[in-house]
């Protein structure tokens, strides 16, 4: 190619001298171009080529073009009459009508043209597109032509071919008869080495209605390799790709194919060309011959096939995008949701990501909180622990007492029956008696150690339903032999009824423990009427409220809120735990606790504890 | 004449095996739930007899009753038996006169020989009540001439002493004296003056 240019440069500079003065293509170029089509413009190659044309020219600033187009229509007509027809219509057509530049899509118009100028547009320049390198080769560059020289062997559509069908041995060949190919014309050459080594089943120019038969029986290792088929060889013609739709639908091998438009229609892909490119370089070269260069002086570019794959189809014969040639792109491929929504995908993700990020956030706040609870309460449970082993002491007379009693009633009733049975006429029945009697009271003495153990052992927080009066006599059962030690009267009044919570036995009788051992403390220092009230209420239904009021001197207005704090006592002995831990317990209950002064003198301290549901 | 044991407690079990262990020992029981109810219905005192006494009964404790009962001069004694013994408890208790303070469990020959003591110095104390109101009895029916001479007499005051300081003759205070003498129903001065001294009336002055 190199070496023609000087030549062709040479030619134009002759051809130019022979143009009149006045006709200076540099200063009258008409700024129009003369669309020749091949074929026509039903099928989607052309209409790409031909609007990738149209948008580069229409784009061009500086003047407007005017595209005139024209459809030789040469695949499904010709003949000396025809040509001549064409040529005495296009002759009366453009008598008037300047022409800036031609564009000849395909070789037959090329060559048409070639052959037309010199009578119908002497002078104008040529631009070509969708010539073959070979086709290129053998024009030998005419004078003021240029254009965009395609590289599309056959080799291209053999290695695709072997791209997508792993051993290939079979290659079936499908289109028009290569004489009225547009595009694959040079492959008819280019067969016997592209396909050396492979079978060749040829159903080039047959009818439609046995190629459609043929396709549906081709052998394993086999891809049929699709030109352009035009008609179905009987009467009815079409674009290539209508007919490649039809073949596809019978075919049970894929389909290789040389044009983008064609991948739609039902190919598998291959090298290919892509119409609107060309139409763009060539509209590029007309644009430049138009502003005053020389078509002469204008390289032509090249364009060559690309390896374009339908994505579809991939899926249909089991093609992975790994054994497509070096460079492939993937056409049609099915936008996933996230691309056919892109902003609205990346919103929700966005705010499902944040939305994660703040679930993981809360449920990690959670945890910390779930351990600090558990921790608290375990905090609480030993301290709660710690306190039940120092009121035990104070309480040891409770349990000493309660355990006595039954442990006297045994002694005495078995020495009874020892000396029953030493009579001479024992009272048998009697003895019976006596015998039911200590089991009863052993068992209660039973009972009573496992109480006192209940209260000692350190038993994690535990929930149950419970009836807050029982707890409460309990409690108050427990601590009747201190209080009348301590000389102070306890009085329990009980609502009707029973009090059913939920919550854990063992701490809730150490709070109103806690409360009244504090009551009774508080009154150490009065020297007669210590009296301790125990109050139980149903309060507005939802709500069980418990009072433990005192005769004692009352909590120092100022102190109110600050009884419940850790380690505040106004006892020269006390640790300034327990009504803490009463606090503490009482709010692990979801309860609230208080202390107020009486308005006849004397301290109240209340707890309200939600009722079991 | 039937010795009686009052049991006040208000455990039901151990009244039973209580009352049951005191039966056969031959004691006549009576058992009282709570402390009212003894005082409701006070025993006999002169029937030998002694309280068995719990500390801690609902309503009126066990020494609240023994205060009581000592208000009113109640003389039965009293034995605290009790599940737990506190210090406090056990010396205001024994301070007021409590004959003793046992803890349960008891020992039934313990509490036998508790109760065994009580009875017989309730019985003894008793026989000396006994005996001194019969001495009072005596000298309720001497003359106010008669106490005086009495009274000096014991001092260990001679006949002439005596006239001297009451104004009379040496004569009349022998009938006198001989009159007390045989009032009292004693025969010598000495038994007089022992008698006079379990009266308390060595210490008067008159």
């Amino acid at each position: 190619m190199f070496r023609i240019i000087p030549l062709k440069r040479l030619v134009v500079g002759l051809f130019a001298l022979f143009v009149p003065p006045g006709l200076s293509a540099q200063e009258v170029r008409s700024h129009s171009v003369l669309l020749l089509d091949q074929s026509d413009l039903r099928g989607p190659f052309y209409y790409q080529l031909s609007a990738g044309l149209r948008g580069v020219l229409d784009a061009h600033a500086e003047v407007r073009v005017t595209i005139y187009g024209e459809n030789l229509d040469l695949t499904r007509f010709g003949g000396a009459a025809y040509e001549e027809s064409l040529k005495r219509h296009f002759k009366e057509k453009y008598r008037d009508r300047p022409i800036g530049v031609i564009v000849a899509i395909g070789a037959g118009t090329l060559e048409h043209t070639l052959r037309w100028r010199e009578e119908l547009w002497p002078g104008v320049p040529v631009v070509f597109a969708m010539l073959d390198e070979t086709h290129f080769a053998k024009l030998g560059r005419p004078a003021d032509v240029t254009g965009v020289v395609m590289k599309k062997p056959l080799a291209g559509a053999i290695k695709a071919a072997r791209a997508v069908v792993p051993g290939l041995d079979t290659v079936a060949f499908v289109g028009d008869d290569w004489a009225r190919q547009v595009l694959f014309s040079h492959w008819d050459d280019e067969i016997p080495t592209a396909t050396a080594g492979l079978n060749v089943i040829d159903m080039v120019g047959q009818k439609m209605a046995d190629i459609r038969k043929r396709v549906a029986e081709l052998p394993e290792r086999s891809a049929i390799v699709y030109t352009a088929v035009f008609s179905d060889g009987e009467g009815t013609f079409y674009s290539p790709s209508t007919a490649l739709g039809i073949i596809a639908k019978h075919a049970n091998r894929p389909i290789v194919v040389g044009a983008e438009p064609l991948l739609a229609a039902g190919g598998i892909g291959g090298y290919a060309l892509v119409a609107s490119e060309i139409g763009a370089d060539a509209a590029g070269l007309a644009l430049r011959i138009l502003d005053g260069e020389r078509a002469g002086d204008v390289p032509p570019v090249t364009r060559e096939a690309k390896p374009l794959f339908n994505w579809n189809q991939m899926q249909r014969w089991n093609v992975g995008e790994s054994s497509l040639p070096e460079g492939s792109q993937i056409r049609l491929r099915e936008p996933t949701l996230f691309e056919q929504y892109r902003w609205q995908s990346l919103a929700i993700f966005a705010a499902l990501f944040f939305q994660a990020g703040l679930i993981l956030f809360l449920l990690h706040e959670r945890h910390l909180r779930r351990d600090a609870e558990a921790e608290s309460r375990t905090r609480m449970s030993e301290l709660a622990h710690l306190n039940r082993q120092v009121t035990a002491g104070e309480l040891s007379s409770s349990f000493a007492h309660e355990l006595n009693q039954p442990l006297g009633s045994i002694l005495a009733n078995a020495e009874t029956a020892e000396l029953i049975l030493k009579s001479e006429n024992p009272d048998m029945e009697e003895v019976r008696e006596i015998l039911a009697d200590i089991k009863r009271d052993d068992r209660r003495a039973g009972e009573v150690i496992r109480r006192l153990r209940g209260y000692l052992t350190r038993t994690p927080f535990e929930t149950k339903e419970i009836d807050l009066n029982l707890i409460m006599g309990e409690v108050f059962k427990f601590l009747s032999v201190q209080a009348s030690a301590r000389n102070v009267a306890l009085y329990l009044q009980i609502s009707p009824g029973e009090l059913r919570i939920k919550g854990d036995p063992v701490q809730l009788q150490q709070v109103i423990l806690n409360l009244v051992v504090n009551s009774m403390d508080a009154m150490a220092a009065i020297p007669y009427g210590r009296t301790v009230i125990g109050r139980t209420e149903l309060n507005s239904g939802s709500l069980a409220a418990i009072s433990i009021s005192d005769s004692g001197p009352g909590i120092p207005s100022d102190k109110l809120s600050q009884v419940f704090e850790p380690y505040f006592t106004t006892k020269d002995q006390g640790m300034g735990i327990g009504l803490s831990i009463a606090r503490t317990i009482i709010l692990a209950h979801k309860g609230q606790i208080w202390a107020e002064n009486q308005s006849g003198g004397g301290a109240a301290f209340h707890f309200t504890l939600p009722l079991a549901a | 004449m039937p010795t009686r044991i009052h049991v006040v407690d208000d455990d039901d079990s151990f009244r039973t095996a209580i009352e049951r262990r005191l039966k056969l020992a031959g004691y006549e029981v009576a058992t009282y739930p709570s402390a009212q109810q003894l005082l409701d219905r006070l025993p006999d005192e002169n029937e030998p007899g002694c309280i068995l006494l719990d500390v801690r009964i609902p309503g009126l404790s066990g020494p609240q009753l023994q205060g009581r009962l000592n208000e009113l001069g109640f003389t039965l004694p009293i034995v605290f038996l009790t599940g737990h013994a506190d210090t406090p408890t056990t010396v205001r208790t024994i301070k007021a006169g409590a004959e003793d303070f046992l803890t349960k469990p008891v020992e039934p020959e313990q509490l036998l020989g508790v109760i065994e003591r009580a009875l017989a110095r309730h019985a003894t104390a008793r026989g000396e009540r006994h005996k001194i109101e019969e001495m009072q009895a005596l000298v309720a029916v001497l003359t106010p001439r008669e106490r005086q001479v009495f009274g000096l007499v014991v001092r260990g005051k001679l006949n002439k002493q005596i006239a001297h300081e009451l104004g009379a003759t040496e004569r009349t205070i022998k009938a006198h004296r001989h009159q007390v003498m045989e009032k009292m129903k004693v025969q010598s001065l000495a038994e007089l003056v022992s008698i006079a001294e379990r009266l308390g009336m060595l210490g008067e002055r008159k």
